[in-house]
């Protein structure tokens, strides 16, 4: 009866095993859209929801200006919740202006369900140190 | 928010004061009232006004646990010259495949380091490159300064660049792993020791380069007037004796890939890795530079003002196979403390350095039991040994009656001179020379066995017992050793004594630190009678003990080391913790020499300092504390330095950043190559790496 038990249990074991999915990992493009101002500065937060993610690397963006990965929170990010900021001394001529990406945020998924993506400004600014409203999006890199 | 901060400004990079602090005036306090105190007057260069007969003995006040350590002597190697047999110089290579030979993965090491006053802020990047025709994962065991707050890390992928993640030890060991599984590039940085890092990089495609930035800052020690910026070049190889479960093994560069543990692995000395080191320092030393000097290698100096110098290593001596010591000297007496300042969200954060008295020698020492304890094992062969040798000749010179002495030896197991510790007559030094000259280094590291001989035996009360262990420090078992130290210490003090090119500076720094006693480093070229005769110089001075500081009002916190270590000659102090408030203009440091009190009222002056660098310097400084303390068996304390780690952003036994480049994979497996590295200068191959399979 105690062998009987031990195979059921081992077989629920194999079965439990065999469906554990193997994570995933995934590229989001963070985006900032400063319209016609230059963007001197920014400081984002994103998060996910919806399934377990682990960030995993935070890259830097497309323009020179914010090409070094930005800082991040260590605090937020134990919970997986990243405060990035970033800031240029470049000349109004030479930073960026409309959309870019600013940066692209590197994630491990572990589960089967997809996540949501949350994206906010906390703060942007030009040059004069003037705060601008920006629009942002995060988006899944697809294709790969 | 820690670490940076967005404002109206626009400028949300945190900026903290940094303050420079210049003594304006002592005074000494005797019983009847205050007196001027001339060795710390501003610009002032003077004895202490008492006489001796004022002095008592204060040997009894040397460094406690969880003290900085001391320091009396360093390396002053003079750079040996290029040799072709020197495994790792010149540029073949080692890895054979399908009948060709390729380059090691990692190609060069770009070493640049800013000094500002005492605080060093380095920038280390590794650039590895992929020879093979498949994907590599390249493993790379390296050394930093034992108090190296390492807090940002950077793969470069071409020209992308993404900043490192610090996790969870075991949670980041678990995303590199499933990312290299699935053909992501993914690297890992993970702490073995305090010294020892390894570096992995996996899923480098054939032909492609990745470079890793690896940032941290750490405080300069202090010798006698000269600051000390150290960049270990090499791990050297570690006996690990059986049953040791943490171990780091010295494995021959064509062994198979480690599977239990970690493990250095090693050019033979046919052998040639084509790795090289770039090291630039640019150092603002905020008063004007004395002196300034690089013993172990070929330096270009370019003196831009009397505060600034940039020091280059020359191509010549690119090799790294030796630690790069710089050493500089400030303006004699004007610079007394210095402190450092920082503020962000968390609040402020300091870092005080105490410099020690002018002149402290007014006082005989009292009656010493010195027991010189001999690490006799394989590594020590050649060279290493008979300067230790020389060494212990030199300190039974100057033994002086009334003192007692012991000679211990240990490799497998401890042999000893005397029963018991023997009187310092002559006939006894002389049996000391002759058995001195009996010994030979051969066979394993049992350093626990000469730790039990030189500290399992009573005590001498009339005598102050300093134990001097002679050793390069090759031994994987650290914890168990400096546990051992703790438990058995008694009322000795322990003066390691650092031998060879790359010493295990994490062990010899951490027995003098847990031992109360010093430390000195002795390099390849050295004289060992020199440092020997260092030791027993700063041993034979009293001190300026039972420090306290008045804070005038600030309100300071969780500072490290607790208990304010004391002055020595020629040995500096450094503090660092929280505080609130606003800074006042001076501070007071009050202590006693000779039973007297002194009062030295100290000057603040500030200045711009980044706070990562203070907090980083101040966390890293808890997270040793945290770790002296685990050696007592406080276990729990492991989630402190965890939770301390992870919120600072920094390397620890139980911390290590991760990045993962999920853009793209690529299929196939990665073979892992493990780096080899050359043994340091003047270890023997065949004595240290071929025993230890």
């Amino acid at each position: 009866m105690i062998g009987f038990r031990a195979l059921i249990a081992g077989a629920l074991l194999v079965a439990i095993g065999a469906s554990a999915q193997e994570p995933a990992f995934r590229a989001v493009d963070l985006f900032v859209d400063s319209g016609s101002q230059p963007l001197a500065a920014y400081q984002l937060s994103f998060h996910s929801t919806g399934a377990s993610v682990k960030i995993v690397g935070i890259e830097g963006g497309e323009h020179s200006a914010f090409s070094d990965p930005p800082y991040y929170d260590p605090q937020a990010m134990q919970s997986n919740h990243a405060i990035i900021a970033a800031f240029s001394t470049a000349t109004a001529d030479q930073l960026p202006r409309g959309r870019i990406r600013v940066a692209t945020v590197h994630l491990r998924i572990s589960s089967d369900r997809t996540p949501e993506y949350q994206l906010n400004v906390q703060a942007a600014a030009t040059p004069q140190a003037e705060r601008i409203s920006v629009v942002t999006e995060a988006k899944e890199r697809t294709g790969l | 928010m820690n670490t940076f901060r967005l404002t109206a400004a626009g400028i949300f990079v945190v900026c903290a004061a940094t303050v420079s602090l210049m003594l304006g005036g002592c005074a000494l306090r005797s019983p009847q009232g205050c007196t001027p105190l001339p060795g710390y007057g501003k610009g002032v260069v003077a004895g202490y006004p008492q006489s001796e007969s004022h002095l008592q003995p204060l040997f009894g006040s040397l460094p406690i646990l969880g003290e900085e350590v001391w320091v009396v002597a360093r390396s002053r190697s003079i750079s040996a010259p290029y040799r072709e047999e020197i495994p790792g110089q010149g540029s073949l290579v080692v890895e054979e495949e399908k009948g060709r030979r390729v380059p090691l993965p990692l190609k060069h090491t770009d070493v640049k380091a800013t000094i500002q006053g005492y605080i060093a802020t380095v920038k280390v990047v590794q650039q590895y490159e992929n020879p093979f025709d498949h994907k590599i994962e390249a493993i790379y065991v390296f050394p930093l300064p034992e108090n190296a707050a390492v807090n940002e890390f950077i793969m470069t992928i071409g020209e992308r660049r993404i900043r490192g993640i610090i996790r969870d030890r075991a949670e980041a060991e678990q995303i590199y792993k499933e990312a290299t599984q699935q053909g992501y590039v993914a690297s890992l940085l993970t702490e073995e020791r305090p010294n020892i890092f390894t570096q992995s990089v996996a899923n480098i495609e054939p032909g492609k380069r990745i470079d890793i930035d690896i940032h941290y800052f750490h405080t300069l020690a202090f010798d006698d007037g000269w600051h000390e910026f150290v960049f270990p070049m090499v791990v050297g190889p570690r006996f690990n004796p059986p049953g040791n479960t943490n171990e780091i093994a010295a494995l021959p560069s064509d062994s198979q890939p480690d599977t239990h543990g970690k493990a250095v692995h090693y050019l033979r000395p046919t052998e040639r890795s084509g790795h090289d080191v770039a090291v630039h320092v640019d150092l603002h030393a905020g008063v004007a530079i004395e002196e300034l000097a690089c013993a172990t290698h070929a330096v270009e100096i370019r003196e831009h003002s009397p505060t600034h110098a940039v020091v280059t290593l020359r191509p010549e001596d690119h090799i790294p196979n030796k630690d790069f010591v710089l050493r500089y000297r400030v303006a004699g007496e004007r610079l007394k403390a210095g402190l450092v300042t920082a503020r962000d969200e968390r609040g402020g954060f300091f870092s005080l350095m105490l410099y020690p008295p002018a002149d402290l020698r007014h006082a005989h020492r009292q009656p010493l039991e010195i027991v010189f304890v001999l690490d006799c094992s394989g590594s020590m062969d050649g060279k290493p040994i008979e300067q230790a040798k020389a060494a212990i000749r030199r300190g039974l010179e100057l033994l002086q009656p009334g003192d007692s002495f012991q000679l211990i030896n240990f490799s497998m197991s401890a042999g000893q001179l005397g029963r018991r510790p023997l009187e310092a007559t002559p006939q006894n030094i002389e049996r000391a020379r002759r058995f001195l000259a009996t010994l030979n280094a051969e066979g394993g590291t049992m350093m626990i066995e000469g730790i039990k001989a030189a500290l399992d035996f009573p005590h001498d009360p009339e005598r102050l017992r300093f134990v001097c262990f002679l050793t390069d420090g090759y031994i994987g078992n650290e914890a168990e050793i400096l546990a051992a130290v703790q438990q058995r210490l008694g009322p000795a003090r322990i003066f390691s004594f650092g031998v060879g090119a790359s010493p295990n500076r994490h062990l010899m720094d951490s027995m003098a630190r847990l031992g109360r006693g010093a430390v000195a480093y002795l390099g390849a070229e050295d004289e060992g009678a020199a440092v020997m005769s260092a030791f027993f110089e700063r041993i034979a001075y009293p001190a300026l003990t039972d420090i306290s500081l008045d804070w005038s009002g600030l309100r300071v916190s969780e500072v490290f080391p607790a208990r304010t270590p004391d002055l020595f000659v020629g040995r500096a102090v450094t503090l660092t913790g929280r505080f609130e408030g606003n800074l006042p203009d001076r501070l007071t440091i009050t202590g006693q020499v000779g039973g007297r009190r002194v009062d030295v009222p100290v000057q603040i002056e500030q200045s711009e300092r980044s706070a990562r660098s203070i907090a980083s310097v101040w966390a890293r400084t808890k997270i040793a504390t945290l770790t002296d303390e685990m050696l007592k068996g406080e276990e729990s304390l492991g989630n402190s330095i965890r939770q301390l780690a992870l919120d600072y952003s920094l390397t620890s036994p139980y911390t290590a950043f991760v990045a993962v480049d999920s853009a793209a994979s690529t299929p196939g497996e990665s073979k892992t190559v493990n780096q080899g590295v050359p043994v340091p200068q003047s270890v023997n191959f065949d004595r240290t790496v071929s025993n230890s399979e």
